[in-house]
């Protein structure tokens, strides 16, 4: 399924719902259609937000696909400003709530919620490739 | 996305609806600041939210900063196991207190 999207932050709500159906479509539990509409949010927001400071109209794409070994690919390409995702130090998150940071927490959680990120810059392009587990490991194996 | 807001014997209850993601961030800010500016004591709901993206989460620490700097007390209720694991990777079910529900939340709110 391959979306494209305006770097507008009303998209969200377009893709979470475009997202639903690919999920239902695939048998895939609301359990992991709340972790990929979650990855999708962060890293979807942050081209939005950073990509295209000029504040002009982009359009760049999301595709999701479903795998024959369980696995859900989010291949998201942009051809704004580069930028590296995985480039980003973790946050903190032990300090106490009066030293709390919020940076970095949306990359964070969707490494913690991901099988593998990988990022490429090509062609002046950024490519985000994210490949999400929808069965468990223990499952996959059969036992 | 809208935020539900009542009143239970002196303990505001705010229940945000829906989506809360970065479009939609701003709403829950605004309802959950307000209610922290008129009453210390505030519990939080998340029974009715579809996830919550790390611009909640940005919301929801602001909210626990804002009442710890004025001696109020929040506490976040009812959520989801998928939601609890998120909060939970944040680090945040150590800054913030959590419970299953207002009634177990009761007593904190002294």
């Amino acid at each position: 399924m391959l979306f494209e999207i305006k770097n507008k932050i009303d998209e969200i709500g377009y893709l979470c719902d475009e997202v639903k159906t690919f999920c239902n479509a695939n048998h895939i539990s609301n359990e992991k259609y709340h972790d990929i509409v979650l990855i999708l949010d962060e890293m979807v927001t942050n081209i939005i937000m950073y990509a295209y400071p000029d504040g002009g109209e982009y359009i760049f794409s999301v595709e999701i696909e479903k795998t024959n070994d369980n696995f859900v690919n989010i291949t998201i390409v942009d051809n704004g400003i580069a930028f590296d995702p995985l480039a980003k130090d973790d946050p903190n998150t032990s300090s106490g709530i009066e030293e709390r940071e919020i940076g970095g927490l949306g990359i964070f959680l969707v490494k913690q919620l991901s099988e593998c990120i990988e990022y490429s810059r090509i062609d002046e392009h950024n490519k985000l490739n994210i490949k999400v587990a929808i069965v468990k490991k223990e499952e996959n194996n059969g036992s | 996305m809208e935020v539900k807001t009542e009143d239970n014997s002196g303990v505001i209850i705010l229940t945000p609806m829906g989506r809360v993601d970065t479009s939609t961030a701003k709403i829950f800010e605004d309802s959950v600041m307000a209610a922290a500016d008129t009453n210390g004591k505030i519990a939080v709901s998340f029974d009715s939210i579809d996830y919550i993206s790390s611009a909640g989460l940005r919301v929801v620490l602001m909210l626990g900063k804002k009442l710890k700097a004025s001696n109020g007390t929040l506490v976040l209720i009812n959520m989801p196991d998928k939601i609890y694991s998120v909060f939970k990777m944040s680090g945040f079910d150590k800054i913030l207190k959590i419970c299953a529900t207002f009634d177990e939340a009761k007593p904190l709110f002294g």
